[in-house]
């Protein structure tokens, strides 16, 4: 079901930059799914909006893969919320995601920047 | 657990989701916004929250579970919308996949299973055919030998160190007196077997212990093993019968034990051995009539348990060179001839893990046509369901369209219909086993009316009820996929038109090919059970040649109560006289085998004069022993000499009477009459003098021709036989084992009657069983009857299902072209032209159903050729009937609906839509 949207100022996360993202961000410390995103947003300044019904799909996909476990816990203003920690797997998915992400960019940026 | 912890994630993620929402909605109204426009603008931020947690529950692969049991909800509620519809497939279902059940309770319980003993493929029986029960001559043409003596089993026995143990069974079975203290004697089936038996098949004891070797030696106490069943409803289940003292034709039996609960013996039998004795005990109960001493009597079957990794092959091969050794040193079958034959001779190892397999062979060819039988009904129940599956689907396109519409998927339409039809067909397949249950008790009850014991039961086993769930899904599938498969095709667009309006369009076309289908296999069923009950028809109808109406059979034992040959004539010549003199009597008589009772002797015939026949010469006649009036009670004449009379007494000349065929075939072209014959040896060629010829009538096979058959009386009994075996058989040939009463007009308490003059005579002396001549008769087509029986039943269920589904399929027609008739008729068209365009359609799927239907029908009966008595396979008459039965049903069923077509009021169905 192909949708059309608004064009907005926002870039399209590009397949499988999310789950990267996702894990980047809980190298920080563990957080939960509303922290997540927001951590995205702010850290983008404010272009990259992650989608919730992106969020927590991808989320549930990284636990099922043992790149991150979750546990129900208080958070800061007394409720309670699941967070995520990235597991010692998932550390080294994000490594190899990051290389991956630096040799597509820079081919990307070598066809742009052709004369 | 796995499903809990699905339910527990579940509830998780509804959790994780609310948090965020919460969380959003504090930031904003921290930021300052109201709560009601922080909740709005969180809320459309957020998006779907539903689809969100479903798209996130697909990543656990849980979701096709839901989605699933979402469907069996949503067919259910469809199914309880439409009561009448569920209950008619069901129906029909149960009766399809019922039949099938049925039936395969019965193929499973005799063909497929193994005997409850330990490691049963290990078990071969050496021979694979069933010729039974005593024999001294070769059995087969192309020299398959099956059947043995004593001597010649343990010489294979010996000859064959591959078997880790070699048993020997009788080959048939016998029916003794069994009395305990001083109870009276009551009737039970025994079985000789050798001492290592049991530890062959590897059972052991459930109460006491086994036959062992030990018990089987000359001189050991004679000892028998009870079965289980007989011992909980003879014997009250009391241990305390072990080591207690029974006795069999008189003579005295230690119990060594009990067998355990499910053993029945070495082969499914309707009848199985009620307690098993060693052969050692066979001289006890025989005497000089011993089979056990015959060297060269046949009437055994070897049963063994080869060791593992044994080549049969090679087995069988040793075992036949062994079997025409022993041949060679014995006279009976190397002389006059006999010679030649030997090298022809050999044995085939049979693998016994089913155990003997008589009454699979028996049964097995008919069971395995019901099985077809069974499977076409349910082919035409599936066909009737599609069809209406089909007229329910177009009616709902209009639904399916606005779905597909709203985006659900095609596959996911599929699925939801397949749902629907596996669930009816489950359901169907719940309510068949059911009608399973009735079935296959009766078809037992049928085919096996004197069965005790029966280790064949109706009530389904673990196998039957996958079997029945294995068809009940695939009936579901079969019927399901094409309706499923056109209603997924609904255009959305359509729904918007008016679909519901059309006329003979080529949607119709599945339903079309699927009537003809049903017409096809219906003209198969109905022309099979046509001929089958033309066969039952011919079977119980034929000439006989003896008249049972009026005629009651008693079976006695006297044998079985110790009376000794010296006694006898005493004891007939009361019976005779005490029977006479009741009212309404016309002739008493006593005979050892009555004609049609299922059991016979025979004996080499050897005319005076003659030289010695050799082992492939047919001289072998029935022969049997009775009473003076005894042709007379049965209402046969004699056509030529003289009827024995009370001048035949125990010291004149031995005479005979002998049927036609017997004259025919031993004394073609001359005057039997005063001519001399004896059996066995040419010594004895001049003992019996032929006094006259009776009548041709069927003895023991109601299906072939008539065989040589003689009579001798009951008051002679031949002296002369100088060999002890045959002088033991004369004697035991004395014993009379049945009285035939011919009564006038048969008084309404003859069994009262009866069982009271007779215990006037003797009280010890047991009536065995009682019952009319007729149903002795009939008794000799229990399965024919059964077969015909079923194959009426499968073709009239067929019948009425083609009905049903024509008349269904016109009726929807109808429906759907309401307005193309009605403007026909408004444009002039009259009702009768309406009723033929109608019919029209109709007769032509009749047509090439039957066109279809009649070569198919050829190539079915040609099948079932060898069950058929008197009639061809391609009988005219048969396929006739089976054609206008069908042409008219399917008249009646396409009239109808057509009327309704042409009495339809063209303004309102103008209006109508």
């Amino acid at each position: 079901m192909a949708t059309k949207t608004r064009y907005q100022n926002r870039i399209e996360l590009l397949q499988g930059t999310l789950d990267m993202l996702i894990l980047k961000t809980l190298q920080w410390g563990e957080q939960h799914g509303y922290g997540i995103s927001q951590a995205i947003r702010v850290s983008s300044g404010e272009v990259l909006q992650v989608e919730t019904g992106s969020l927590y799909p991808a989320l549930h996909r990284l636990e099922n893969q043992g790149w991150v476990e979750a546990e129900w816990r208080k958070s800061e203003s007394n409720q309670r919320a699941k967070y995520y920690r990235i597991t010692k797997l998932g550390k080294e998915q994000l490594a190899s995601d990051y290389e991956r992400w630096g040799k597509m960019v820079a081919t990307i940026e070598a066809i742009m920047t052709a004369k | 657990m796995r499903l809990f912890r699905f339910l527990r994630r579940k509830s998780d993620l509804t959790e994780e989701l609310e948090t965020h929402l919460k969380m959003a909605i504090a930031e904003r109204v921290a930021r300052g916004q109201s709560p009601e426009e922080a909740r709005r603008a969180a809320l459309h931020e957020f998006g779907n929250v539903p689809m969100i947690a479903d798209v996130a529950r697909s990543q656990w692969g849980w979701l096709r579970l839901e989605q699933w049991l979402q469907d069996v909800r949503y067919a259910l509620r469809q199914l309880r919308k439409e009561p009448g519809f569920t209950l008619t497939v069901v129906i029909t279902l149960a009766l399809g996949i019922g039949a099938n059940t049925a039936i395969f309770t019965l193929v499973q319980g005799i063909l497929l299973r193994s005997l409850p003993v330990n490691d049963p493929s290990r078990l071969y029986r050496i021979g694979d055919r069933n010729d039974c029960c005593y024999y001294n001559n070769y059995q087969n043409d192309n020299g398959d030998f099956d059947i043995f003596s004593y001597d010649l089993y343990l010489h294979l026995k010996q000859a064959a160190p591959e078997f880790e143990q070699l048993a020997a069974v009788e080959a048939g079975g016998n029916g003794f007196s069994v009395r305990k203290g001083a109870e009276p004697a009551h009737p039970m089936r025994s079985e000789y077997v050798s001492g290592n038996y049991f530890a062959t098949l590897g059972v052991g004891a459930y109460v006491g212990r086994v036959l062992s070797e030990k018990d089987d030696t000359t001189g050991a106490a004679p000892t028998l093993v009870l079965s289980y069943k007989t011992w909980q409803a003879d014997f009250a289940a009391d241990p305390g019968i072990v080591g207690s003292t029974l006795y069999v034709q008189t003579h005295p039996f230690v119990v060594a034990g009990v067998a355990p609960p499910g053993f029945f013996g070495d082969r499914i039998i309707s009848n199985p051995p009620d307690f098993w004795m060693p052969l050692a005990s066979e001289p006890v109960i025989e005497g000089a009539n011993s089979s056990l001493k015959g060297i060269d009597q046949l009437w055994l079957y070897p049963l063994g348990r080869v060791r593992p990794g044994t080549n049969i092959q090679a087995l069988q091969a040793k075992l036949s060179v062994a079997l025409q050794q022993w041949l060679t040193t014995r006279p009976t079958y190397a002389d006059h001839g006999g010679m030649a034959l030997i090298p022809r001779q050999h044995v085939v190892l049979a693998p016994a893990g089913g155990g003997i397999q008589r009454l699979q062979q028996q049964t097995g060819t008919g069971l395995r046509m019901m099985m077809i039988l069974s499977t076409v009904v349910l082919l035409i129940a599936c066909a009737n369901i599609a069809n209406l599956l089909l007229a329910r689907c177009t009616a709902r396109r209009a639904d399916v369209a606005v779905r597909i519409a709203l985006g659900a998927s095609r596959f996911r339409v599929i699925r939801e219909i397949l749902t629907e039809s596996v669930l009816l067909s489950l359901m169907g397949g719940v309510a068949g086993l059911a009608v399973a249950y009735a079935g296959s008790y009766m078809m037992l009850t049928l085919a096996f009316p004197t069965a005790k014991n029966m280790p064949v039961q109706a009530l389904p086993s673990t196998a039957v009820l996958a079997f029945t769930f294995v068809v009940s899904v695939l009936t579901g599938i079969v019927f399901g996929t094409v309706p499923a498969w056109l209603a997924s095709y609904a255009q959305p667009s359509d729904a918007l038109r008016g679909v519901n309006r059309s006329t003979a369009d080529r949607s119709s076309l599945p339903q079309r090919i699927l009537i003809v289908f049903q017409v096809a296999l219906s003209m198969v069923l109905l022309a099979g059970a046509l001929l089958m009950t033309k066969s039952l028809r011919n079977l119980e109808h034929q000439n006989f040649g003896i008249t049972t109406t009026n005629r009651y059979v008693v079976s006695i034992d006297p044998k079985g109560v110790g009376y000794t040959v010296d006694r006898l004539p005493a004891l007939y010549q009361q019976i005779e006289d005490r029977f006479a003199a009741l009212p309404g009597m016309a002739n008493v008589s006593l005979v050892r085998y009555i004609p049609l009772g299922g059991n016979m002797w025979g004996s080499c015939v050897i005319p005076q004069g003659h030289a010695a026949p050799g082992p492939k010469d047919p001289c072998f006649a029935a022969w049997d022993r009775a009473s003076t009036r005894f042709l007379d009670s049965i209402g046969v004449p004699i056509v030529r000499g003289r009827n024995f009379s009370t001048q035949d007494t125990a010291t004149s000349q031995q005479v005979v009477l002998v049927n036609q065929a017997f004259a025919r075939h031993f004394f073609p072209n001359q005057d039997p009459v005063g001519k001399h014959f004896g059996v066995n040896s040419i010594q004895y060629s001049g003992a019996f003098e032929i006094a006259g010829v009776f009548a041709d009538f069927k003895m023991s096979d109601p299906r072939g021709e008539v065989r040589p058959l003689f009579f001798r009386p009951l008051s002679q009994q031949f002296r002369g036989y100088k060999e002890s075996d045959a002088d033991a058989a004369e004697k035991s040939s004395m014993y009379l084992n049945f009285i035939i009463l011919d009564f006038v007009q048969a008084p309404a308490d003859v069994e009262t009657l009866t069982r009271r003059t007779l215990a006037d005579i003797d009280p010890n002396l047991p009536v065995m069983h009682f019952g009319p001549y007729d149903a002795e008769v009939a008794g000799n087509f229990n399965q024919d009857r059964l077969l015909a029986r079923l194959t009426s039943g499968f073709g009239l269920l067929a019948l009425i299902l083609a009905s049903v589904g024509l008349y269904g399929v016109m009726s929807y027609f109808v429906v759907r072209r309401t307005s193309e008739i009605g403007i026909r008729m408004a444009l002039g068209a009259a009702r009768s032209s309406v009723v033929a365009m109608m019919l029209r359609g109709a007769l032509w799927q009749i047509a090439i159903g039957l066109a279809l239907g009649i070569p198919a029908a050829l190539m079915a009966t040609h099948f079932m050729a060898s069950l058929l008595y008197g009639v061809k396979p391609y009988d005219p008459l048969a396929f006739f009937g089976a054609m206008m039965m069908l042409i008219l049903c399917a008249a009646v069923a396409g009239f109808i609906p057509s009327r309704r077509a042409a009495s339809i009021d063209p303004m309102k169905a103008l209006r109508a839509d």
